[in-house]
């Protein structure tokens, strides 16, 4: 290792780095918010994810079995259908219990003690592994010779399924919008430094600088200024996590963002990852067109 | 060293830089090019480290066609080319020992090739005594000799000059061409694109003469005045 060519090399990054800083912290702040406004994005839709996933994992089919089935009958049913790999548990309700819990919950709504007889069949709950795939197992079911009918709040899956898809497109638009504009202000920056530079690239144009060379120094100033902006940006999601979050949660209970807790370093690196690619990216496209004048 | 056959330059503006030039300079030689501005001569200069392409026509460098050749191979010919300006193109926030190391580092140089080869060529320009002053703190010729050293830590086999003498007084002039002179004598050939009569006068080497881009004289040991006008000059009045 020429450990003069190491320290020639990232003495005139850093000369350059700091000749412009006005520049380099223009970009920084770029990446800075467009990383902030990203990792807040994605907490978001992390969280409204797992609103969405609560509310389905929530979704029974009710199966009411027909007057003729037997208890024994009933129970055969429950140990066949929990054999079933798409099927996450079953429970038999009994129709005195469903009677029982009918009561329980139409109290104060109704005067229950009408219900002298019970008109309820005896039932079983189903939920899924795969909430996508309640509709395929509540037909399957359907066709049971012991069942009467098959209840599930089947609009109600499906419109959260597409919130759900339509969320995460918009998402994704926004997601690559900021980052195309990160991506547009470092390249320019990147631009504006090469400008200032052009002497100093034309004199290693002329003495035979390869263009690797003289790409090579702007793209470790892409670099930097990608990962030192995401780095602050990281700074700033960490204090709205741990210090903003705990507030929010109090504020507002019903949100299950005390659920939610991303894997924070992979999220971090993720976040470094993007900041660095763009930096890395606009500025060779930048320094590249320069080269080909 | 160099070959140029039937080249044609013609700028995106429609300027007919150069019109259909032949030329050969043998290895070790030392060639004035000689003309008024405008006349193609850097342009010419220009084709030979390959800022220029020609339009149309051959240029040969080294036994390399160079207005054919890829960009990714031009970095590799400039090695072997050196280049001075007459406004000298030096980098004013580096030292004259930075300056010259410059050409190497940024070649990928070892350093100890930078340690060798730096005071070497400094010592030859006559600079090493100044080699942390920044070219704000030399004279003209001090920052042109800075460029020579610059242009030849690479020990490249052709020089190249254009008007290397144009911003310095007659003392500096003479110490400059006296420094090429000497490049020129351990081997590498040397091509100035010059405006100065007395220079090319006084050293009576090989002149030739572009007038609108066509190679109008050549001579083996010229004058900067044209043959004619000399004759005409030279001839009694009556």
């Amino acid at each position: 290792m020429d450990w003069g060519r190491v320290r020639f090399f990232f003495g005139e990054v850093w000369r350059n780095f700091t000749r412009n800083m006005i520049m380099q912290l223009t970009a920084i702040g770029t990446v800075m918010v467009t990383i902030v406004l990203l990792g807040s994005f994605l907490f978001t839709r992390d969280t409204l994810g797992k609103i969405g996933d609560d509310v389905i994992r929530k979704i029974e089919i009710s199966v009411f079995l027909k007057d003729t089935t037997t208890t024994q009958a009933a129970k055969a049913l429950v140990r066949e259908l929990s054999a079933d790999p798409r099927i996450k548990s079953v429970a038999f309700i009994p129709r005195a219990e469903g009677l029982r819990q009918m009561r329980e919950r139409l109290r104060g709504q109704i005067d229950t003690s009408l219900l002298t007889t019970n008109p309820l069949p005896d039932a079983l709950r189903i939920r899924v592994v795969d909430p996508e795939k309640v509709h395929k197992v509540a037909a399957y079911v359907r066709k049971m010779p012991e069942v009467a009918s098959v209840e599930y709040a089947q609009d109600a899956v499906q419109k959260l399924l597409r919130i759900g898809g339509v969320l995460g497109r918009i998402g994704l638009g926004i997601v690559a919008l900021l980052v195309f504009t990160a991506f547009i202000i470092i390249s320019n920056t990147i631009r504006l430094t090469v400008f200032a530079r052009r002497r100093e690239i034309a004199i290693m144009q002329l003495v035979g600088a390869s263009g690797w060379y003289i790409r090579m120094p702007f793209v470790c100033e892409g670099l930097i200024a990608g990962v030192l902006g995401a780095g602050l940006a990281l700074g700033v999601l960490a204090i709205a996590r741990y210090q903003l979050l705990p507030k929010l949660v109090i504020a507002l209970p019903f949100l299950p963002m005390h659920a939610t807790d991303p894997a924070v370093g992979t999220l971090s690196l993720e976040l470094l990852g993007v900041g660095a690619a763009v930096g890395i990216v606009a500025s060779w496209l930048s320094v590249g067109r320069y080269l080909r004048t | 060293m160099i070959s140029l056959r039937g080249v044609t330059l013609v700028y995106p503006n429609g300027t007919r830089a150069l019109d259909g030039v032949d030329l050969e300079v043998a290895k070790g030689s030392f060639v004035f090019l000689v003309g008024h501005s405008g006349t193609g001569k850097s342009s010419l200069l220009r084709l030979l480290y390959r800022e220029q392409r020609p339009s149309r026509g051959e240029v040969t460098v080294d036994g390399t066609r160079v207005d054919n050749m890829r960009r990714s191979k031009v970095a590799q010919l400039r090695r072997n080319v050196g280049v001075v300006f007459q406004d000298f193109k030096l980098l004013s926030d580096k030292t004259v020992w930075e300056n010259v190391a410059f050409a190497l580092q940024v070649t990928g140089a070892k350093t100890k090739d930078v340690r060798r080869q730096v005071p070497r060529v400094l010592d030859l320009v006559g600079l090493a005594h100044k080699s942390r002053m920044y070219p704000s703190e030399l004279s003209g010729g001090e920052q042109q000799r800075t460029a020579i050293a610059r242009a030849l830590v690479n020990n490249p086999k052709i020089m190249l000059c254009d008007e290397p003498t144009g911003n310095l007084d007659p003392v500096n002039t003479n110490e400059i061409m006296e420094l090429l002179h000497r490049i020129n004598l351990k081997g590498t050939t040397v091509v100035i694109a010059t405006h100065n009569a007395l220079v090319v006068d006084r050293m009576r080497r090989r002149v030739i003469r572009l007038e609108d881009g066509k190679v109008v004289a050549d001579e083996e040991r010229g004058y900067y005045t044209h043959p004619g006008l000399r004759e005409a000059l030279a001839a009694p009045s009556a």
